[in-house]
């Protein structure tokens, strides 16, 4: 009994230490594989870095006016962005070849490859997408932000802040669906926090905007009651009043 | 001379065949404009120069081609020109084509509501080019007290700091020059145009500081100016001031290297704005600093990516200042304004965004500038005097925008 049981355990443990054996070459392949390719990438990006430098790519991007790409990377040029995708796509390539030598070299006969670089290449497009929309809610807080100060809104944090999380609602739903995580809860989740954040800016804006409606409707009766020309749109018009209020609140104040 | 060469190069010496008896020595450009504003324009023009032959171009149809010493010739531009309220680069790049064609030595280029300038004020241009012999002559209009501010807040005094030149009005519509001076302009404008972008602005004293070429300044009296296309401010100063941040980028290392050679001006007045406010009403100041406030509270994060501790500082004492005494240092406005052009450079924050951010410091300046401009008390001074307190303020500081333009990370005091 005693016997068997060694036997036993030293049959398992040198399954466990053959499989070990077998599998530490596909690892360190990994490893070199990844280095090494993160190494080339070091060495791409400094030489597009040095090559774009001196063909001058910064100026010629900025005077031909496709500066869009850098407006969505702010502090980075085009050069740096370029250099930074070459980088990381010798990374990316660096754990696929990884992956695939460690599955190649793993005797344990099962194919790994096939479940992680699905897997992988999910991870990253989840990590792109919660970038790309980080940086979209930025953007697009920052324009909300500046735009609504510069028409005196009060509420502009507000509204920005809301603008903001209703991007990074959507990026992390997006994020958790493409990974295919949480299912269901996640769509419901996202419905129940999107339609929120909806009305919670709504209610802000029409509180916020009472007296200015109040105003136009006013102003509305009184036209009609004078039996003056009816303005449909004016609300519309009492906006762009405000909108332009740094002018013509200045009188008769000439900027240019 | 290197910048003639590099010039000349670029654009194509097309043969016109103009005979020299063509030659009228003096090409006047018109902007588009109402056929009474023509009329008008042509008159001045024949009183200004009754005893000199000039040609007249301009894209409106003329019914005669001659009325006493004008030949009026109508041409449709060779790039297309959008009409805008200032001189665009499709402006220049017609005015030069012209040029050509008619074998002028010299072009008086006249904006929107030229008909507003007097014809002494059209003889003036011309003669400071044929008699004082400059590459390129501006206006000095003499514009009301609240008129022209954002030229008397960031483009006067940094242009006069970056580029050493006392031209008043950087962006002037209303412009004499040389042939060399308009190949230069053409040149640049035709880099624009060839890139879709017609109605980019263009800084001819910047161009002709930056080529060595000699600037003079006239006194043209009053003029009517046209107004924008743009109907807010926001979008306005957005244009204007990207468009100059952006030329000031282009032509840094001519600006690094440039010394100021010659006194500033008196302020006494030379202009209408020397004049003093007479007074100034709170409604026209209020909505300025709540804006100002509104955006201190909102925009602190965004003016702490682009501004130094210092500058947050001055601002924050700026925002508890009350109404009566608002003013803002023009050491505290010369740093501001140099910090966004570093920001503008460096690309810190996006630039749409950069240039939204600095409206409502904009509108501070204004309210400070109207304030100490006005009433009775012992700080109050002239305006133009203010002008040039703030244009030396630039002047002084513009060692700090050099070190930081130079070593962005390691110069932050």
């Amino acid at each position: 009994m005693g016997q068997q049981i060694g036997f036993a355990l030293k049959d398992s443990m040198h399954r466990v230490l053959v499989q070990l054996a077998s599998f530490l070459p596909g690892l360190l392949a990994l490893l070199v594989a990844v280095v090494v390719l993160t190494a080339i990438g070091m060495l791409l990006s400094s030489v597009i870095r040095r090559v774009l430098g001196a063909a001058k790519f910064d100026e010629r991007f900025a005077r031909s006016q496709s500066a869009d790409v850098t407006d969505w990377s702010p502090g980075h040029s085009p050069t740096a962005l370029v250099a930074r995708i070459g980088f990381w796509v010798c990374v990316l390539l660096g754990f696929m070849i990884g992956i695939s030598a460690f599955d190649a070299s793993y005797a344990g006969g099962s194919h790994i490859a096939p479940i992680l670089i699905p897997v992988l290449t999910r991870s990253v497009g989840a990590v792109l997408i919660l970038l790309a929309g980080t940086v979209v809610a930025r953007y697009l807080s920052r324009s909300v932000l500046i735009g609504a100060v510069n028409l005196q809104m009060q509420y502009a944090r507000f509204l920005s802040l809301g603008v903001k999380w209703l991007v990074l609602v959507l990026t992390t739903a997006m994020a958790l669906d493409h990974l295919q995580i949480g299912g269901v809860v996640v769509e419901l989740a996202f419905g129940i926090l999107f339609g929120g954040i909806v009305l919670t800016l709504s209610l802000a804006i029409g509180l916020g905007s009472r007296d200015l409606v109040s105003r136009s409707l006013e102003k509305t009766a009184d036209g009609r009651g004078a039996g003056g020309p009816l303005h449909d749109d004016g609300v519309v018009e009492t906006v762009r009043a405000a909108a332009g209020s740094q002018v013509k609140a200045a009188g008769n104040l000439r900027h240019f | 001379m290197k910048e003639e060469m590099a010039t000349t190069s670029t654009i194509s010496e097309s043969d016109t065949g103009a005979t020299p008896a063509q030659k009228s020595g003096l090409l006047v450009s018109l902007s588009a404009m109402p056929p009474e504003a023509v009329e008008a324009t042509l008159g001045n023009l024949a009183v200004a120069f009754g005893d000199r032959e000039v040609s007249v171009a301009t894209p409106d149809p003329v019914g005669e081609s001659a009325r006493g010493n004008l030949r009026i010739s109508s041409y449709t531009p060779v790039a297309a020109a959008p009409g805008s309220w200032v001189l665009t680069a499709a402006d220049y790049f017609n005015a030069y084509k012209q040029m050509q064609e008619q074998g002028a030595t010299l072009c008086l280029v006249l904006g929107p509501e030229a008909q507003t300038l007097g014809p002494e004020a059209l003889r003036a241009l011309v003669e400071g080019v044929t008699t004082g012999k400059a590459d390129l002559v501006t206006p000095q209009y003499a514009l009301g007290p609240r008129d022209g501010l954002v030229n008397a807040a960031i483009l006067y005094p940094a242009t006069r700091a970056l580029f050493g030149t006392r031209a008043r009005y950087p962006l002037a519509i209303d412009l004499a020059f040389s042939a060399r001076m308009a190949e230069r302009m053409a040149t640049a404008g035709q880099r624009l145009t060839a890139a879709n972008q017609s109605g980019a602005i263009l800084w001819p004293v910047a161009e002709a500081a930056a080529a060595g070429y000699t600037i003079a300044e006239v006194p043209v009296g009053t003029r009517g100016l046209p107004t924008p296309d743009a109907a807010d401010l926001n979008s306005l100063l957005a244009q204007v001031a990207g468009s100059f941040f952006a030329d000031v980028d282009a032509k840094a290392s001519f600006w690094q290297r440039a010394r100021v050679a010659y006194p500033g001006r008196n302020g006494n007045g030379a202009t209408a704005s020397g004049q003093r406010l007479e007074s100034v009403e709170e409604p026209e100041i209020q909505p300025m600093l709540d804006s100002f406030r509104l955006a201190y509270t909102n925009l602190h994060e965004i003016w702490s990516l682009v501004l130094p501790p210092n500058s947050l500082l001055g601002l924050k004492k700026l925002s508890l200042m009350p109404a009566d005494a608002f003013r803002m240092p023009d050491g505290l406005w010369a740093r501001i304004v140099y910090d966004f052009v570093l920001a503008y450079r460096l690309r810190t924050i996006n630039r749409g965004h950069l240039l939204g951010a600095l409206t409502p410091l904009y509108l501070a300046w204004v309210a400070s500038h109207l304030l100490l401009t006005s009433g009775a008390g012992a700080e109050t001074m002239a305006p133009e005097k203010h002008v040039e307190a703030v244009a030396a303020a630039f002047e002084a500081d513009k060692p700090y925008l050099v070190a930081r333009w130079r070593w962005p990370d390691r110069f932050n005091p």
